[in-house]
C-alpha cells in the first residue's frame, strides 16, 4: 500500500503536467491518500478493488461484486455503503472506514465474535460476510443506538449470510447496542 | 432466554454454550482467505486466468481464432483445448469421491461417468467451461481476450427437460457413454431397481389402503460467498496450489493423478473458506488443471476466481419422485415403492449418489421394519447445468417424497402422522417404537403446539380475510453416525505437549464455518483436562497444508465434529503412559503407581507428594512429547438418531405469498460436542432449507436454454427479513460407539425443511403444492386462483 503514495511522491512533476482533478484524494482509516487517476487507478476501479488490492484491505469481501449482498461493506462518511457499487472516483474527498480501522475493543467487533448465547447459535461460521456485516452494523446503531429487533431485521437485510446466522447476528447487535451505551454512547 | 440444552454428562469443555475458536479473527476482518492471499502483493508477478465460457446449452467449437486476442495489451498467454498438454489429458468427472475418502484415477467413485474433458472442444449447458483459458497481467485483460477470441460454434439441439431426453431422437449428451440419455447402470450404485426387499406387487395389492403421490426436487445451488478461488505457482517441478477447497489431500491427489506429478511435488494449502455446503461436488475441478498448466507456462503465478455469475457452477440434483405406500387400517405400513428420475444436467458427477447411495441408507434404518420396499432410480442427462452434491444430498431430496407420504398416509388413515411416523420407522437394531425419533416428534410437537394448532387441512381460521395458517413437520433418520463413516479410511491426530504444557494440535480439517475445529480444540482440552489444559493453551492452525503429511479430515457430514476428537481420548490415554515414564525415575516410583490430576503428578499411594508436569517437563531436555494417532473409525452398527423439523406457516390466499412464521428444528446428537455451533447449524441451515422451499431456483429460458438468474437479486436467498423466528432443540437420547458417541448435525438440519413447510401450507389450505419453490403462482394455482 506505501507503494502507490511512494510513486506518486517521486513523480510530482508529472501532476503539473496533468489536470488537477486527475489526483483523487481519498481519507481511508484516518490517513489521507493521494491517486493518481489514469496510473494508481482507473476510471472503472470501484472503491473495493483500490481498497482491497492497491491498499490491501482484505477485510471486505467482493462476492457478488453487483451490490447484492453487501460483503464489500464499508463506512462513508458514517454511512454504510456497498464499495463495490462505489466509482474510486466517486469516494474522492471523502472518509472511508474499512474494518481494519476499527479499535481493537470495538463494541460491534466483540459483540459479533462473543455470541454464544442458547437459542440462536453462533453470530457467524465460514466468517466471509461477517466484515461487511459488522460495519453495516456500526453504521446503522450510529444512526439507531437502541434498536428493537424488527429494526434490526430491516436495516441489515441488505446484506447476506449464507450460513444462516441471521438470529444470531441481530443479538449481537442487541448487544453491541448495549456494550455502546454502557460506555458512553458511539465513537 | 431460550430453554438451554441439558447435557446428559456434565464434561469439562464439551458440550457448552462457549464462543467460537475463530470469532474474534473472523468478526475483526482479520481472517485470510484463498482471494485475499492470492494478492499480488504476496506473489509478485501474479496474472489471472479466465475461461471461455459456452453461450449455448450444446455446441461444438469448430475453429478457434485467437489473433485478435493474442494482440491485446497484458495478454501473456492462452492453453487451447488442441494444445498437446490439454489434449492429452484424460477425460475426467468432478465427482472422485463422495468427500470422505482421498481416490485415485482409477478408483473414482463415479468411474462409469467420464464425461468431462478438462477443456474440450464440446460444451453442453451454457456456461460450460470449454475451448480456451488466458492469463493475462489483469483480470480486466483477461475477460477482454475472452471477448476478443473468434469462436466459429457448431450449435447443436438442446433437451432441458429429462422425459424430453429419454425419448428417441432426443438430442444426445454424451453418446459415447448413453445412446438415450438415461445412465447406464454402474458398479457402485447398481442396477435400476437398487433396493427390493419382500415383495412390493403383491404388497400393495394386499394392502387395506394405498395412497400415491408425486413431488418435484428442484435445481437450489450451494451459494457459498467464496467464489471458487486457486493460485498456482510452480517453482522448479513442483506446484502449490492455494485454494478455497475443502479438501486439501484430494486436491492433491487429484492434480498429481491428472497431471502425471508424484505426490510429493504437489502440495495443497486451503486458509479459511467461505461456506462451502457441497459445491462443485468434492473439488476435482478442471479448473484447477488449467491454471496449474497457465502457470507452468508463462512461469509465474497464475490466480483463477470465478464471478458470482460463474459460481453458479452446479446445482443440487433436481429429482421427480413417485411413490405408492400401501398400510393395513391399524395404522402399519406394509409396503413402499419409490422412483426417481434425476435431472444429472450436463455432467453425471454424484447424481446416483443422491439418486441412490442416499435412499439405500434410509432403508437399513428408517425403513427397516418396512416389509416391503422397492426403490429405482434412473439419472438422466440434460442441458442444464450440473447437478453436484449440496449440503443433505439425496436425503433432502428424498425427505421430500417420505414426508409428503407420511402426511397423505396419515390423513387417508385418519391417524396423526407423528404416531404413524412412531409407529413404523426405526432401525434395524432395535425394536420399535425407536426412543429417538420418538422423544424427537414429541420435542418438536411440544414447541410447535401441534396440537393445539393442528386442524383438518383448510380447515382453520381465517385472519385478516385471506390470511390461513397451518403446522406441518417431517422427519429423517440422521447419518453421519461414526459406523457411516467408515468409508472415509484412516483418520489421524497428532498432539504434542511443549514443556510448559502447552499445546500443539495437528487435527487438520479445512475451516468452512461450521464449528468443527472449535469441536477439536475443546475435545483437545476434555481430553488432556488431567494436564489442567484450556482450550486458550491449544494451537490449533486455521491453514491445512499437505505437506503436514497428516490426513486432512474432510469437512463433510459434520463428522469432524467428533471423528478427530475421538482420537484425541486415545492419544491422551498415550501421552499420559508417556508422562508417567519420564516422571518414574525422577520420583523413584513406577510409572504404574503415578497418577496425574490437574497438571499435577504424584504417587497415587502419596497424594500430596510429587510435582506439577509443566516442572517435571521443564526440568528435562525440553524435548516436546508428540502423540501420532492414526486409525479407522468405529465399525460397530450402533444405529442411528432421528431428526425432525417443524414448521407454522401462514399462507395468503389472495396473494399466494408464504410466510413462515416458526420453524422448530429437533437434532438427536448422541452427544452434542459444542452447543453454540450446534444450534448455529439448526439455525442457519434454514437458511438453505427455507430458501429451496420458498424462493430459490434457477431459472432457464426454455427456448434457449439460458439460464436467466445466475445473479443474487434474481435467485433470492433469504435475508434477515425473511427468517421466522427458529428454535434450536438438541437432544442426548441415542448414543454411537467410542468415547462421545455422537453423530453429525449439519446436512441433517436442511433437510426436512422444505417438507415441513410444505406439509404446513397443505395444512393450512386444504391443497398441495409438490414442487418446489413453493411460490406464489403455484399457491394460485393449487388454490384453483389462476
Amino acid at each position: 500500500m506505501a507503494a502507490a503514495i511512494e510513486t506518486i511522491e517521486t513523480e510530482t512533476s508529472l501532476g503539473s503536467r496533468r489536470a488537477k482533478t486527475e489526483t483523487i484524494h481519498i481519507r481511508v482509516n484516518g490517513s489521507w491518500r493521494e491517486f493518481e487517476l489514469g496510473r494508481d487507478l482507473q476510471s472503472e476501479t470501484t472503491l473495493a478493488q483500490l481498497l482491497r488490492e492497491a491498499l490491501g484491505f482484505t477485510g471486505l469481501k467482493t462476492a457478488c461484486d453487483e451490490g447484492a449482498c453487501g460483503a464489500c461493506t464499508v463506512i462513508r462518511d458514517g454511512k454504510a455503503v456497498l464499495s463495490c457499487m462505489v466509482l474510486a472516483v466517486e469516494a474522492d474527498g471523502h472518509d472511508i472506514l474499512t474494518i481494519e480501522g476499527l479499535a481493537e475493543d470495538d463494541p460491534v467487533v466483540e459483540a459479533f465474535a462473543e455470541q454464544c448465547e442458547p437459542g440462536y447459535g453462533t453470530a457467524l461460521q465460514c466468517g466471509y460476510c461477517t466484515p461487511g456485516f459488522v460495519m453495516a452494523a456500526k453504521a446503522f446503531l450510529a444512526e439507531n443506538p437502541s434498536p428493537t429487533l424488527a429494526d434490526i431485521k430491516e436495516g441489515l437485510s441488505g446484506n447476506l449470510c449464507r450460513c444462516g446466522c441471521y438470529a444470531a447476528i441481530a443479538m449481537a447487535v442487541l448487544r453491541a447496542a448495549r456494550k455502546i451505551a454502557e460506555r458512553g454512547g458511539a465513537r | 432466554m431460550r430453554e438451554p440444552f441439558v447435557p446428559r454428562e456434565r464434561r469439562a469443555f464439551l458440550g457448552q454454550y462457549r464462543p467460537k475458536i475463530d470469532g474474534r479473527e473472523k468478526a475483526s476482518g482479520r481472517a485470510t482467505y484463498a482471494d485475499d492471499l492470492a494478492s499480488p502483493a504476496r506473489f509478485p508477478g501474479m496474472l489471472y486466468a479466465k475461461v471461455l465460457r459456452s453461450p449455448y446449452p450444446h455446441a461444438r467449437i469448430r475453429k478457434l481464432d485467437l489473433s485478435k486476442a493474442e494482440r491485446l495489451a497484458g495478454v501473456i498467454a492462452f492453453l487451447r483445448y488442441d494444445d498437446p498438454e490439454v489434449a492429452s489429458l484424460r477425460k475426467t468427472n468432478a465427482g472422485w469421491t463422495d468427500g470422505v475418502d482421498t481416490v485415485s484415477y482409477r478408483k473414482m467413485m463415479w468411474g462409469t461417468f467420464r464425461d468431462r474433458f478438462v477443456l474440450g472442444d464440446y460444451a453442453c449447458w451454457a456456461g460450460d467451461e470449454v475451448g480456451v483459458a488466458v492469463a493475462a497481467e489483469t483480470e480486466l485483460a483477461a475477460e477482454e481476450a475472452l471477448r476478443l477470441v473468434e469462436v466459429e460454434w457448431e450449435v447443436l439441439p438442446f433437451v432441458l427437460d429429462p422425459y424430453e431426453a429419454m425419448k428417441s431422437g432426443a438430442p444426445l449428451v454424451h453418446p459415447d457413454i448413453s445412446s438415450n440419455n438415461v445412465f447406464p447402470p454402474d458398479p457402485f450404485g447398481g442396477g435400476d431397481v437398487f433396493v427390493d426387499k419382500g415383495d412390493v406387487d403383491s404388497g400393495l395389492a394386499s394392502a387395506q389402503l394405498v395412497v400415491e403421490g408425486r413431488c418435484v426436487y428442484h435445481n437450489a445451488t450451494q451459494n457459498s460467498l467464496d467464489n471458487w478461488c486457486c493460485l498456482v505457482e510452480w517453482v522448479g517441478d513442483s506446484l502449490t496450489v492455494w485454494s478455497n477447497s475443502y479438501a486439501t489431500d484430494q486436491t492433491r491427489m487429484h492434480v498429481s493423478q491428472m497431471l502425471g506429478l508424484p505426490i510429493h511435488k504437489v502440495r495443497a494449502v486451503s486458509p479459511y473458506v467461505g461456506g462451502q455446503f457441497g459445491r462443485g461436488d468434492t473439488g476435482d475441478q478442471p479448473f484447477f488443471l488449467f491454471t496449474a498448466l497457465l502457470a507452468k507456462k508463462t512461469g509465474r503465478p497464475v490466480k483463477f476466481k470465478h464471478t458470482r455469475r460463474e459460481s453458479f457452477h452446479d446445482s443440487r440434483q433436481p429429482a421427480i419422485y413417485e411413490a405408492k405406500v400401501g398400510a393395513l387400517r391399524d395404522g402399519t405400513i406394509t409396503s413402499m415403492h419409490y422412483k426417481s428420475l434425476g435431472n444429472a444436467g450436463a455432467y453425471a458427477d454424484h447424481t446416483m449418489f443422491a439418486l441412490k447411495y442416499a435412499p439405500k441408507e434410509i432403508t437399513e434404518v428408517a425403513l427397516a421394519h418396512v416389509r416391503d420396499v422397492r426403490f429405482e432410480s434412473f439419472g438422466v442427462y440434460t442441458n442444464k447445468i450440473p447437478a453436484c452434491m449440496m449440503r443433505g444430498v439425496g436425503n433432502s431430496q428424498f425427505n421430500l417424497i417420505f414426508g409428503l407420504m407420511i402426511d397423505k398416509v396419515a390423513e387417508a388413515l385418519g391417524m396423526d402422522p407423528v404416531e404413524l411416523c412412531v409407529r413404523n420407522f426405526g432401525h434395524e437394531w432395535e425394536s420399535l417404537p425407536d426412543k429417538s425419533l420418538e422423544r424427537v416428534l414429541e420435542e418438536g410437537s411440544r414447541r410447535i403446539g401441534w396440537k393445539e394448532k393442528r386442524h383438518a387441512a383448510g380447515q382453520g381460521p381465517v385472519y385478516a380475510g385471506t390470511l390461513r395458517r397451518g403446522v406441518g413437520f417431517s422427519c429423517h433418520p440422521a447419518w453421519h453416525a461414526e459406523w457411516q463413516e467408515v468409508r472415509r479410511g484412516k483418520v489421524q491426530v497428532g498432539v504434542t505437549l511443549n514443556p510448559d504444557c502447552t499445546v500443539m494440535l495437528n487435527a487438520p480439517s479445512v475451516e468452512t464455518g461450521n464449528g468443527s475445529n472449535t469441536c477439536n480444540v475443546l475435545g483437545c482440552a476434555e481430553a488432556l483436562s488431567f494436564l489442567g489444559v484450556e482450550p486458550e493453551d491449544i494451537h490449533w492452525s486455521s491453514v491445512v497444508d499437505s505437506d503436514r503429511g497428516t490426513k486432512d479430515c474432510v469437512q463433510t457430514d459434520s463428522a469432524v465434529s467428533f471423528l478427530q476428537s475421538e482420537l484425541m481420548a486415545l492419544a491422551a490415554r498415550e501421552l499420559k503412559e508417556r508422562i508417567r515414564e519420564i516422571a518414574a525415575p525422577v520420583l523413584g516410583a513406577e510409572a504404574p503407581e503415578l497418577e496425574i490430576e490437574r497438571g499435577r503428578i504424584f504417587p497415587k499411594a502419596e497424594p500430596g507428594a510429587g510435582m506439577a508436569v509443566k516442572e517435571l517437563l521443564s526440568s528435562g531436555d525440553l524435548a516436546p512429547i508428540t502423540v501420532f494417532m492414526s486409525r479407522q473409525p468405529l465399525a460397530d452398527k450402533t444405529g442411528v438418531p432421528y431428526i425432525a423439523n417443524f414448521a407454522e406457516v401462514e399462507v395468503d390466499t389472495s396473494t399466494g405469498r408464504v410466510q413462515t412464521l416458526k420453524l422448530v428444528v429437533i437434532n438427536d446428537c448422541g452427544t452434542v460436542m459444542y452447543a453454540s455451533g450446534a444450534e448455529a447449524q439448526q439455525v442457519g441451515g434454514q437458511c438453505i432449507g427455507m430458501g429451496e422451499a420458498l424462493t430459490e431456483e434457477i431459472v432457464y429460458d426454455e427456448a434457449t436454454g439460458m439460464p436467466l438468474n445466475f445473479n443474487w437479486i434474481d435467485y433470492h436467498i433469504p435475508t434477515m427479513a425473511d427468517m421466522p423466528d427458529i428454535e434450536p432443540v438438541l437432544l442426548e437420547v441415542w448414543k454411537g460407539g467410542g468415547e462421545y458417541g455422537a453423530c453429525g448435525i449439519g446436512e441433517g438440519t436442511v433437510t426436512c425443511t422444505p417438507r415441513a413447510i410444505l406439509n404446513a401450507i397443505y395444512n393450512a389450505i386444504g391443497a398441495r403444492i409438490d414442487e418446489i419453490p413453493a411460490t406464489p403462482d403455484k399457491v394460485l394455482r393449487a388454490l384453483g386462483k389462476i
